[in-house]
């Protein structure tokens, strides 16, 4: 099962930058004059690479906020933080000068960050056992961005709102590669940082007395898992938007396929993640005749479905 | 190693002091006494600045040294991950000495070792709870406290928890509501009753016909040396 899994993932990763509108060969990627070149190192590989990295992320930032959090179903995206980052966002394309645009991205950042700063403090006041009232108020918090998101629409232009609208849907439309290393350097940062902490991370997957009683600095790293991993999805949702789900479906299937306690997973949910994004583009793009699925929607279709689940089996296994 | 407890007073207890220097003690107490407040505050789980161990406050220790310090059991094994194992849950006590070749001897005296490989969320009450035994005595603290290490625990299972706690050398505490158990150790006794503490002193004063009867009414009856409830 793993080994198919791995060479499937294999095989995606290979054929992905040649299926799209325009099919390459690999012989003209070569050869700098032709058309192809172009549309490979420019368009295919980049947006190849956005997807793997911006997938990794939010999986492997899923899979540390559950851990973290002890809830199965919190991940940056059903607290809230990509809401708070959308949210930002489409303030930034409503009221930044045209010639600041650009800025967006840095407003999606302290979107995601001000969210997670938010959830600290409420944290704070609910005792550790309290995982579900944080999600919801996640939920919460999930609904009064998207009632200030209505906000901004209804004072936006049409051209604007138009922006928004693809951004909420998430694109990994990126043009260069130069668009791909802030996404290449937050991944890597947080898949090294997730890994330095690997034995703390298993203590706090027993429980919180007990990493506190092996001698853990339990606050302090849990305050550097959950920045980091906010930071990383700052990142990611400025570059290609909010794109859901990820970060809950790929620790779960990881999880079940492996039957390994999540510390020893750092690698495969960092992998897997990258990988199912980079299918689930796929799809995307090669599905619609006429112009490509939004990828929020191809993974909301396959996670949402999987959301419920999830839940049903919870439920179950927890009386 | 000197444990001082200076007047302690939270939302569950009430003036509550007393001095340990290397010496045993069980705590006993009826449910909702305080006992495991009690023990939370001293290995500061709860945080208070009355709780002073070999002269430094409990709060003001460093995560590292107060591993090497305290430690504390508690009654239920709490694991979030299905997929860690007992040995794995093991192997993250392995502290202060302690090795694999501790690990599997342990395993072995409490007779856990076929549980190696199983679940942490799959085994039974008793079994989880020969389990965090097992992880008291291969953390090895300096002074290590056993929140109800006999409550689930079948006859057989008990006499191995006692036998092991008056082996291992280690510094202990041992909250219970055993009275037999209490009795059989022998240690020092601590009473708490509504978060207060009412008895502090040697075991065979506390099981004096008169103090029972003080502490316990008529609720408990010596039989040839064993205490029962009383159900009448």
């Amino acid at each position: 099962m793993k080994l198919m899994i791995f060479l499937f993932s294999l095989i995606v990763l290979s054929v992905a930058p040649f299926i799209g509108e325009t099919p390459l060969q690999i012989g003209k990627i070569f050869d700098p004059n032709a058309m192809e070149h172009l549309l490979f190192w420019d368009l295919r590989l980049p947006r190849v690479g956005a997807a793997f990295f911006s997938g990794a992320i939010l999986a492997l930032g899923g899979m540390v906020f559950q851990a973290v959090f002890r809830n199965s179903l919190t991940t940056p995206f059903t607290l809230g933080v990509s809401s708070g980052a959308t949210l930002f966002t489409a303030i930034g394309i409503v009221f930044l000068p045209t010639s600041l645009i650009a800025l967006s991205s840095l407003f999606s950042f302290a979107g995601a960050f001000s969210t997670v700063l938010l959830l600290f403090l409420f944290a704070r006041s609910l005792r550790a056992e309290q995982t579900n009232s944080l999600l919801l108020i996640g939920i919460a918090l999930s609904f009064f961005y998207s009632a200030a998101l209505m906000v901004v629409y209804y004072l936006s232009d049409l051209e604007q709102s138009h922006s928004i609208i693809r951004f909420t849907m998430g694109s990994l439309n990126v043009v260069r590669v130069q668009k791909v290393y802030p996404l290449i350097a937050a991944a890597l940062i947080l898949l090294g940082v997730v890994s330095r902490y690997k034995k703390e991370l298993k203590l706090i997957l027993t429980s919180y007395e007990n990493a506190f009683l092996k001698g853990i600095e339990i606050k302090k790293i849990t305050l550097i898992l959950l920045l980091v991993v906010s930071l990383s999805v700052g990142v990611s949702v400025s570059i290609v938007g909010p794109i859901g789900f990820i970060g809950l479906v790929i620790p779960h299937i990881i999880r079940l396929v492996y039957k390994k306690s999540s510390e020893k997973l750092i690698i495969a949910v960092f992998y897997y993640g990258g990988v199912f994004l980079v299918l689930c583009d796929l799809i995307g793009r090669n599905l619609g005749a006429v112009s490509e699925v939004p990828i929020g929607v191809v993974t909301s279709f396959i996670g949402g479905p999987f959301f419920i689940y999830i839940i049903l089996k919870r439920r179950r296994t927890d009386g | 190693m000197k444990l001082h407890v200076d007047n302690i007073t939270t939302s569950y207890l009430r003036d509550i002091s007393f001095e340990l220097e290397n010496e045993n003690v069980v705590v006993l107490g009826s449910n909702g006494a305080g006992k495991t407040t009690l023990s939370k505050v001293i290995v500061g789980l709860e945080t208070h600045d009355n709780v002073i161990y070999d002269g430094e406050r409990v709060s003001e220790l460093g995560a590292a040294r107060r591993s090497e310090a305290l430690n504390f059991i508690p009654s239920k094994l709490e694991v979030f991950d299905e997929y860690i194992d007992v040995e794995e849950f093991l192997g993250l006590s392995l502290l202060n000495g302690s090795d694999q070749s501790t690990m599997e001897s342990v395993m072995k005296r409490l007779g856990i070792e076929h549980l190696k490989n199983s679940s942490c969320k799959a085994i039974s009450s008793g079994e989880s709870q020969m389990v965090l035994f097992a992880s008291g005595l291969l953390h090895n603290a300096a002074l290590t406290i056993f929140d109800e290490p006999t409550a689930n625990l079948d006859s057989d299972k008990k006499i191995k928890v006692y036998e092991t706690l008056k082996e291992h050398p280690g510094w202990k505490m041992v909250i219970t509501h055993d009275l037999n158990l209490a009795y059989q150790l022998g240690y020092r006794i601590l009473y708490l009753q509504q978060g207060e503490l009412i008895y502090d002193g040697n075991c065979e004063a506390f099981f004096a016909s008169e103090n029972l009867e003080r502490l316990f009414g008529n609720s408990i009856k010596r039989v040839e040396g064993y205490f029962m409830v009383n159900y009448r």
